[in-house]
């Protein structure tokens, strides 16, 4: 089954830095109900919102989950507190 | 063995935070401190009025207790102080303030090198210079990274 076979939740994600520019400080996702991967989470994003396709979608974009930054492989589940964060610069 | 880390979100003074460390030496021969302040002009010479630094929740604060405490397990140090902006920062102010105590100069001037790589390309902030021309996001440049790498992280 692919994700949009799949009942469905709409999870709200925040953007970061430059992500924010492009699509505003927050956008809504519908995401399965039994969660999807970090990676789908992308593809989904880029199909909702094609001015972040690019941004998503060069490997350089990590999510963060709970206040954790996670890998691509890990599960995104409604009601997490989702962010995506661009390269980080502090100093 | 102290660390102390502080995300700031007001102006600090950064010549406080260094006498209060040299006052509280505990024997220790060496303090090493850097600053990093606001430049008033971009790398290619533009005007800046202010440069911007957004944080996220705890993740900022938590990435930046890490890098710290990876450094005193790294290096010979006893102290570890690390002050980070976050908000409108103006030119002149300071951005960031690292400090570093030891025994010996050495591990202390290492220390605050590597905390200052680290912060540069690891920490949780996103950058941006606002000026007449607009805003630009700044992001790590490649030699960041290759100074981050010099550590074999």
């Amino acid at each position: 089954m692919t994700t949009v076979d799949r009942p469905q939740t709409e999870l709200e994600l925040e953007l970061c830095g430059k992500l924010a520019d492009v699509a505003g400080a927050f956008v809504t996702i519908a995401v399965p109900d039994d969660g999807c991967s970090i990676a789908e989470l992308f593809a989904l994003v880029g199909q909702r919102h094609p001015t972040l396709a690019g941004l998503t979608g060069n490997g350089r974009v990590r999510a963060c989950v709970n206040e954790a930054v996670v890998a691509p492989e890990a599960r995104v589940m409604p009601g997490d507190e989702v962010a995506l964060f661009p390269p980080v610069s502090g100093g | 063995m102290s660390i102390e880390v502080t995300l700031a979100t007001q102006a600090f003074d950064p010549a406080k935070l260094l006498g209060t460390l040299t006052r509280e030496l505990a024997g220790e021969g060496a303090v090493v401190s850097f600053t990093g302040h606001a430049r008033d002009r971009a790398k290619d010479g533009a005007l800046v009025d202010a440069l911007v630094l957004e944080s996220y929740r705890g993740v900022t604060l938590a990435s930046m207790k890490e890098i710290a405490a990876d450094a005193m397990a790294r290096f010979d140090v006893t102290r570890c102080r690390v002050v980070h902006r976050a908000g409108r920062i103006a030119p002149g102010e300071a951005i960031v303030f690292v400090a570093t105590v030891s025994a010996h100069r050495r591990a202390a001037f290492e220390a605050a090198d590597y905390l200052m790589d680290r912060l540069k390309t690891e920490a949780v902030f996103w950058k941006r210079e606002e000026g007449p021309l607009g805003r630009r996001w700044i992001e790590p440049r490649e030699s960041d990274h290759e100074d981050a790498r010099r550590w074999h992280l």
